[in-house]
């Protein structure tokens, strides 16, 4: 059997190697710049004073979440995340609009919902505002 | 074997990458902000007992405090807007108002929580704080000339006095400080020696996370991330004032919450202002206190304000994004990648 390989092996000719490395080479390539997942990045989303749920930032859906005033709607857009409703007066948890990185953070104080995006390397325990 | 070894070493160092049971954290909502509360190196049982009883007393502090909702303070308020005398049977609310007059004075009047007439007539007495327009110029300048102060209550063997009938307390400014140097009070009592509070962007770092400092970040007023990062030793404050929390837009124009008590309208020229404090027994009201004179005062006199209530660690950021830093604290600050450095100068 693996003398079979070993002969197979050496049937192929240069050019062959050479394509063969080319189209290993274009797979990494393409892998690396087209699969566009943000590699770790998690939405955390607190009701309250509890996590209530975590979604892979990777899709594209609005999630509907009941706070302490009623609907928040949160949008999650490949890699990306807002609050696209509130019912809050002012809507400054809207006005924030999109957050793509780790450790960012949106809070709805009004209607007790926050939302933070997790992984990579979390450089401090909490934040002053 | 010695890969077995290898092996096994490996093995148990993910064991113990898996276990960061060491820090516990709970959150809750009081005085209209988020607190949240990290405890190291107890047990969970402990952990939770001691946060539980650290909320339950933020919630007293806030029904005892509270400007506008009914509380011993809007009690005072009544009486004094009807320039009546009220017998006052709380040594507490004795004693804190009789450190906010001290206060008061230390920051030559730019804290001065008895405008609480101003605050609401800006709408900030509110959990919505909705209004849309701004208030009437000759109300707010009858309001300033009428000199609110605190100073000019009295109070003797338990009876207040207010002498000025537009002297409305609002402890706003004050509160969350007071509420961390409770916090503190019964972290000692519980023997618990690491923690971290925060009361809506004011904390307390208590002991250390391990071996090594608590780290806190600094927001960007005007991004949702964080400006720098910085290492409190333990028994360091927190405090900053900004504008982007409790705020109105009138016409595109922002209106904040922190109000100069001298005319009557917000600070327009300061985005935030952020300073440290090292351990004393009031650390965590200082660090509340004494952001307000920071902010509010003008951009020529902050610093000599700095000076004369010994802050060594503060960092201002204007309404152009220039930030002004204390060299103590430019020494010690980690900025994050995306800060101009031009626009910062140091002090």
């Amino acid at each position: 059997m693996i003398k079979k390989i070993l002969q197979s092996i050496k049937i192929i000719k240069i050019g062959d190697w050479f394509i063969i490395i080319l189209f290993c080479a274009l797979i990494i390539i393409s892998t690396k710049f087209l699969w566009n997942l943000p590699q770790g990045k998690y939405l955390e989303i607190y009701k309250n004073n509890e996590i209530l749920a975590t979604y892979s930032l990777n899709q594209k859906i609005t999630k509907i979440i009941d706070g302490e005033k009623g609907e928040t709607k949160i949008t999650i857009d490949n890699g990306k995340v807002r609050f696209s409703s509130a019912p809050c007066a002012k809507k400054y948890c809207i006005h924030q609009g999109w957050i793509n990185k780790a450790n960012q953070i949106i809070i709805c104080i009004p209607n007790k919902i926050s939302i933070s995006i997790l992984g990579g390397k979390k450089n401090y325990d909490s934040i002053n505002y | 074997m010695r890969l077995n070894n290898l092996l096994i070493y490996f093995l148990i160092s993910l064991l113990f990458g898996c276990s960061d049971n060491k820090i516990h954290n709970e959150k809750d909502f009081v005085f209209g902000t988020m607190i949240d509360i990290k405890i190291y190196g107890e047990s969970k049982i402990n952990a939770e007992k001691v946060s539980n009883e650290i909320f339950t007393e933020f919630h007293r502090l806030h029904k005892l405090l509270h400007p506008w909702e009914k509380s011993t303070i809007t009690d005072i308020n009544t009486a004094i807007s009807k320039n009546k005398p009220i017998k006052i049977n709380n040594n507490e609310v004795i004693s804190i108002l009789r450190n906010v007059q001290r206060l008061e004075t230390q920051t030559q009047n730019l804290f001065n929580p008895s405008i609480g007439k101003l605050i609401k007539l800006w709408g900030f007495h509110s959990n919505d704080y909705n209004q849309e327009t701004i208030p009437n110029q000759k109300k707010i300048e009858k309001l300033v000339s009428s000199n609110p102060l605190m100073q000019s209550i009295k109070i003797k063997d338990g009876i207040l006095k207010g002498n000025n009938k537009n002297i409305q307390i609002d402890l706003g400014g004050y509160a969350k400080g007071y509420a961390l140097d409770q916090a503190k009070k019964i972290l000692k009592n519980n023997n618990v020696n690491n923690a971290l509070i925060n009361i809506g962007g004011n904390i307390l770092a208590f002991g250390k996370y391990g071996e090594r400092n608590w780290v806190v970040g600094i927001q960007n007023p005007r991004k949702p991330n964080v400006l720098a990062t910085i290492a409190l030793k333990p028994g360091w404050a927190i405090g900053t004032s900004g504008d982007y929390q409790r705020y109105i837009m009138v016409n595109n124009q922002r209106y904040s919450h922190l109000i100069n008590p001298k005319t009557g309208y917000p600070e327009s020229k300061t985005q935030s202002a952020t300073i440290l404090l090292p351990p004393s027994d009031d650390s965590g009201t200082l660090s509340d206190v004494f952001s307000k004179p920071l902010f509010i005062a003008k951009r020529e006199n902050k610093i000599n304000f700095a000076k004369l209530l010994n802050i060594k660690y503060f960092l201002i950021m204007m309404d152009d994004d220039s930030i002004l830093i204390s060299e103590s604290l430019n020494n010690e600050i980690n900025w994050e990648d995306d800060i101009d450095k031009k626009n910062i100068t140091i002090h």
